[in-house]
């Protein structure tokens, strides 16, 4: 049904793009003016355009633009699109997540003599986490339905295939499956976030 | 011998010289007590000794060890981030809201920084930690999260978790005033046992017969710069300085 394509998309874009998120969100709170800026310009490109601009981009342009010395197979070619268009979205959600922290923190981090890594490890982040899974769990399951802008390039994932069942068969039956396909890994999403949010309500920021 | 010592001490925040000439010792084992009205430049002392702002000019030594050095021209020039994290391991701060991390139990708070920052086992640092509890009253609470304590709790955790890193000094910046006035008894009495054991404290405080019981000197702010000096008899009871009168009669018409 191409739910496995999906599936391969969500999970990659997740496990690369979080990492990839929190240092950039790090880099943008850093004091160095040249890596805040840099960052700044990548999450404004990725934010700022069409995640299908940049998918025909990364599949049709880079081909075009290096003479096909660069050219990418389309799941790569996706793959790499939405692990850096979601990372954009990432690197501000942490960003936000981390600067809500209090000051306080900071400074008593600091008195007990914790180096930077340190606090930010053990201190700064965990309280973060908190606060952005909320805003992350919508981030996850816009994913899920980003993932049928795969099918703009040849990817057969589930939208494609119930595109093609419905042209063959000439009724709808596919299409309603592959929305109750994206139901219900919408509703895992939901679940699993709702179960982490309840992880993580054990204490409460005053 | 001197635990603090602070020589010629100028900070500015911008153009505003909030800290103007300071000079201060304490040595090892006494209590010296801070008042001074608001926007005296009280905190903004406390934190250059803790390094929580840099200073413009002057010298501070904390045991032996200069966190900021003079040089020719006065100016502070401060060691390697590795150096500060050193020294700041040697100097405890309790803060008026009291920053304890919200997302670790009391007990993990105590021994967060033992653990990582000093490198002690979990088992030593655990035991170590019990017994500031104990020290505190609190030993019950080991397991509960800050939230769920009331703010003079609170606050005799901050104290334990400033203590748990066996600190040379202790620094105090108004640690009852975030407290309901119910709540304030129980952080003072702890701070008294602390002067008892002789452990060498700088406390900014606004409780004027607190200060005058525990303190073997009391040193009065104005305008960045410390105006008086000497015994809590001599300061608090019957001030000369028309400045500290003023100051006294404001804080007791408040009350
Ligand atoms: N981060 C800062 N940036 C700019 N100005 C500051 C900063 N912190 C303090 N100040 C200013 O420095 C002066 C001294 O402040 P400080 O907090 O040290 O006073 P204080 O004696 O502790 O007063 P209070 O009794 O109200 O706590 C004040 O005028 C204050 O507005
Ligand atoms: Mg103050």
């Amino acid at each position: 049904m191409g739910a496995g394509v999906t599936l391969q998309v969500f999970a990659v874009t997740l496990v690369f793009s979080i990492p990839i998120g929190i240092l950039c969100a790090i880099g943008k709170l850093s004091r160095f003016r040249v890596v805040r800026f840099l960052i700044s310009i990548y999450t404004w490109v990725f934010r700022g355009t069409p995640l299908l601009l940049q998918l025909f981009f990364t599949y049709y342009g880079l081909a075009i633009l290096t003479n096909g010395a660069i050219s990418l197979e389309p799941l790569p070619a996706a793959l790499l699109t939405f692990v850096f268009n979601y990372a954009a979205y990432f690197t501000e959600i942490f960003r936000a997540g981390i600067q809500s922290i209090g000051r306080g923190q900071y400074e008593a981090s600091k008195a007990l003599g914790m180096p930077h890594w340190l606090m930010m490890r053990r201190i700064i982040l965990p309280q973060a986490v908190k606060i952005i899974l909320p805003p992350m769990g919508n981030e996850a399951i816009n994913l899920i339905k980003d993932t049928a802008l795969c099918s703009v390039i040849t990817i057969t994932e589930i939208l494609r295939n119930a595109q093609k069942v419905m042209s063959r068969d000439f009724n709808i039956t596919a299409l309603v499956i592959a929305a109750c396909i994206y139901l219900a890994l919408t509703f895992i999403v939901i679940l699993l976030f709702r179960r982490l949010e309840k992880r993580f309500a054990y204490y409460s920021i005053k | 011998m001197e635990v603090l010592k602070i020589e010629k001490l100028h900070k500015y925040f911008g153009k505003l010289h909030v800290l103007r000439g300071i000079d201060l010792s304490v040595n090892r084992g006494e209590v010296v007590s801070v008042i001074g009205p608001s926007g005296s430049g009280k905190s903004t002392l406390l934190r250059c000794v803790d390094h929580l702002e840099t200073a413009e000019r002057g010298s501070i030594e904390i045991a032996g060890s200069f966190l900021a050095k003079a040089d020719a021209e006065g100016k502070s020039v401060y060691p390697s981030a590795a150096e500060i994290q050193q020294i700041a391991t040697s100097i405890g701060m309790v803060f008026q809201n009291f920053n304890l991390f919200p997302h670790r139990s009391v007990l993990e708070n105590l021994i967060e920084a033992p653990v990582y920052v000093k490198k002690l086992s979990k088992d030593e640092a655990t035991e170590k930690a019990l017994a500031l509890l104990a020290r505190v009253g609190l030993s019950d609470k080991k397991d509960s999260y800050p939230g769920q304590l009331s703010g003079g709790q609170q606050q005799r955790v901050a104290i334990a978790r400033a203590l748990a890193m066996e600190p040379e000094l202790m620094l105090f910046d108004e640690p009852t005033s975030a407290l309901d006035p119910e709540l304030i008894g129980e952080v003072l009495r702890v701070i008294k046992d602390l002067a008892k054991e002789h452990i060498t404290m700088l406390i900014v405080t606004h409780e004027m017969n607190f200060a005058a019981e525990i303190s073997d000197r009391v040193i009065f702010m104005d305008e960045g710069q410390i105006i008086a000096e000497g015994d809590p008899h001599g300061i608090l009871q019957n001030p000369d300085n028309p400045r500290i009168q003023t100051f006294l009669h404001k804080i007791i018409d408040r009350e």
